[in-house]
């Protein structure tokens, strides 16, 4: 029971997961519709941990999305490497830019931080507007193949759809065990004070390079599933707008929760759908959102979601 | 004590290292943009006691703390724990050595709820020490060793009388139960050395007194204590040895009663405090 009450929420994601079986079928659009929301949900989770926890704020998540997007697409579509191992390559990839952009960045502060992950963010879409031959430029990159593995072919739209969310369950899963035990307990203590912390012994430095490099990695897987879910890349995916979508996902579902950010990106990417009208305006949509949510509802969309069960919870039991 | 070779035991002499000092300040210098903070200053701490430093607002004695524990790197000479040189390391590899500090204003953590149970838990983050892949690969373990790490910061908690305070947010307590809090979150991290900044400033006469048994009832432990503090009432009472800076500079060290008696310290910092009838 009381294993149940701590992971409530988790209940919810894998019914997601399993949902096309149980209700009997969705049509092709909605289930292509929920592809991308799970592969949000991971870039947002893996956004949550960097900035909810560790408390390091980063304006160029989409670097990592777009590295492991290209790496699994350019090995693939132009090498034919087999997706998996490209996958692991562009994790691997992620994971040395992570390290060795965050040796020196990380170093650094609030705007400072902001604008230096920025400047990686743009760094990465100029390398992949630049090196033509091996990206496609700005006319993009094409004929990525769907993913396979060990002769398994996910290549119908429901077959991706449980790879996908398989994925997003296992992210949501190792970023919560990781938050409610003692690794995120160090992560809190140097979000809110390094200096307090180091006279514990908390390598601050270490501990931030760490989560930068599980984060960058978890965007990065994202960002092959990406990949092989569009068949086609094109830069525009990866610009600091889709950053800035990510941050808004995380503040709209409710920061350093892992769930509110997951729901964030659920509300994000259904609601452009909801009020199709509206989907020109989607700068302006997201700017409105982050400003109101900032101001009426710091603790977001999952906040409001727990107050309301936990005052159903009391009546309940009353 | 074992005895020293006498040609070691003369070089020791010589770089200021008496044998018996727990913590040896040598020569420190410190000055931040021209503005000399410390100069010169050396001391020693006797293992097991409690000494107090203290001075006038401005004498650098929070300084003094900070380059003890690594935060601010001396200008100039040198600071060893049991003989061991602390110059060059960091404030985590000294805390990793048994150095534990409290800070005058408040340095709780408070992001994303943390309560009172997980400050003190993160005291004994060196002997936790969590590891991404130990946290996902083996979390039998880890939740073992959160279970044992439990039940210690509860001791922690109930040694400072703040047990029942461990699912609440720092935020929600008093200043003086925060104080409580800081110090149960430094025993936890079973410090040899224990630097305390002001630690009764903010509190009210019975939350100084209660606080001046705990000190004591800390020393009993064999835990060593360096405390900044103006409270003279307490300083009397509670240390057995206190040095006085002044501008920086070392003015005198002794007991209480002499460090009373000492007409320059008078003149000094309790005269002008109006110290002079708590001696």
């Amino acid at each position: 029971m009381k294993l149940i009450n701590r992971f409530w929420w988790m209940l919810v994601l894998v019914f997601i997961a399993l949902y096309p079986p149980t209700i009997g079928g969705m049509s092709p659009y909605r289930s292509g519709l929920l592809i991308f929301v799970g592969i949000y949900v991971i870039l947002a989770v893996s956004l949550d941990l960097l900035m909810g926890f560790a408390g390091q704020i980063s304006v160029g998540h989409a670097a990592f999305f777009a590295i492991g997007a290209y790496v699994s697409g350019i090995l693939t579509a132009k090498y034919g490497a087999p997706p998996a191992p490209a996958m692991m390559a562009g994790m691997a990839l992620s994971a040395a830019v992570a390290w060795g952009v965050g040796r020196p960045v990380l170093a650094l502060k609030e705007y400072y931080l902001a604008m230096a992950t920025l400047a990686l963010n743009e760094i990465v879409v100029t390398l992949i507007v630049g090196l033509q031959r091996l990206t496609g430029g700005a006319s993009g990159l094409r004929d990525v193949p769907s993913f396979s593995v060990f002769g398994f072919s996910f290549d119908s739209q429901i077959r991706y759809y449980y790879l996908v969310w398989a994925i997003v369950v296992l992210v949501v899963a190792s970023s919560l065990l990781l938050t409610r035990s003692p690794f995120g307990r160090t992560l809190i203590a140097i979000h809110s004070d390094e200096t307090a912390a180091k006279t514990f012994g908390i390598d601050c430095a270490g501990y931030k390079i760490r989560v930068y490099v599980l984060s960058a990695v978890f965007a990065s897987i994202a960002g092959s599933l990406f990949a092989h879910y569009m068949g086609f890349l094109a830069p525009d995916d990866f610009s600091v707008m889709t950053s800035i979508n990510v941050l808004v996902m995380l503040y709209l579902g409710g920061i350093g929760t892992i769930y509110g950010p997951a729901l964030g990106a659920l509300f994000l990417k259904l609601l452009p759908e909801i009020t199709v009208r509206l989907q020109d305006y989607e700068m302006l949509m997201n700017g409105a959102i982050l400003i109101l949510i900032l101001v009426f509802m710091p603790k977001g969309l999952f906040g409001i979601l727990t107050e309301i069960r936990s005052r159903l919870v009391a009546r309940g039991s009353r | 004590m074992s005895t020293p070779p006498q040609g070691r035991a003369r070089e020791k002499e010589r770089a200021g290292l008496a044998e018996e000092a727990f913590l040896t300040v040598h020569r420190v210098s410190k000055s931040f943009e021209g503005v000399h903070a410390l100069i010169d200053v050396s001391f020693q701490v006797k293992a097991g006691q409690i000494k107090a430093l203290i001075g006038p607002n401005g004498a650098g004695k929070t300084t003094l703390l900070n380059v003890i524990n690594g935060l601010l790197p001396p200008d100039e000479g040198r600071v060893a724990l049991r003989g061991r040189e602390l110059a060059g390391m960091k404030t985590e590899q000294i805390a990793a050595l048994g150095v534990s500090r409290t800070f005058q204003l408040l340095r709780l953590f408070t992001v994303n709820d943390a309560t009172v149970l997980d400050n003190v838990l993160l005291g004994a983050h060196k002997r936790i020490n969590p590891t991404i892949l130990g946290t996902l690969f083996l979390p039998g373990r880890s939740r073992h060793r959160e279970r044992v790490m439990r039940e210690k910061a509860m001791e922690a908690l109930s040694f400072v009388g703040m047990n029942w305070a461990a699912d609440r947010l720092p935020t929600a307590l008093s200043f003086g139960n925060q104080r409580l809090v800081e110090l149960a979150r430094s025993l936890m991290s079973e410090p040899e050395l224990l630097l305390l900044d002001e630690p009764a400033s903010g509190l009210n006469d019975a939350e100084v007194e209660e606080f001046l048994q705990l000190l004591l009832a800390v020393r009993a432990r064999g835990i060593t204590i360096l405390l900044v503090q103006h409270n003279m009432n307490l300083v009397m009472r509670l240390c057995d040895d206190i040095v006085v800076l002044d501008f920086g500079k070392w003015l005198a060290e002794g007991d209480p009663a002499a460090i009373c008696a000492n007409p320059a310290v008078i003149e000094a910092y309790l005269g002008a405090a109006g110290g002079g009838g708590s001696c």
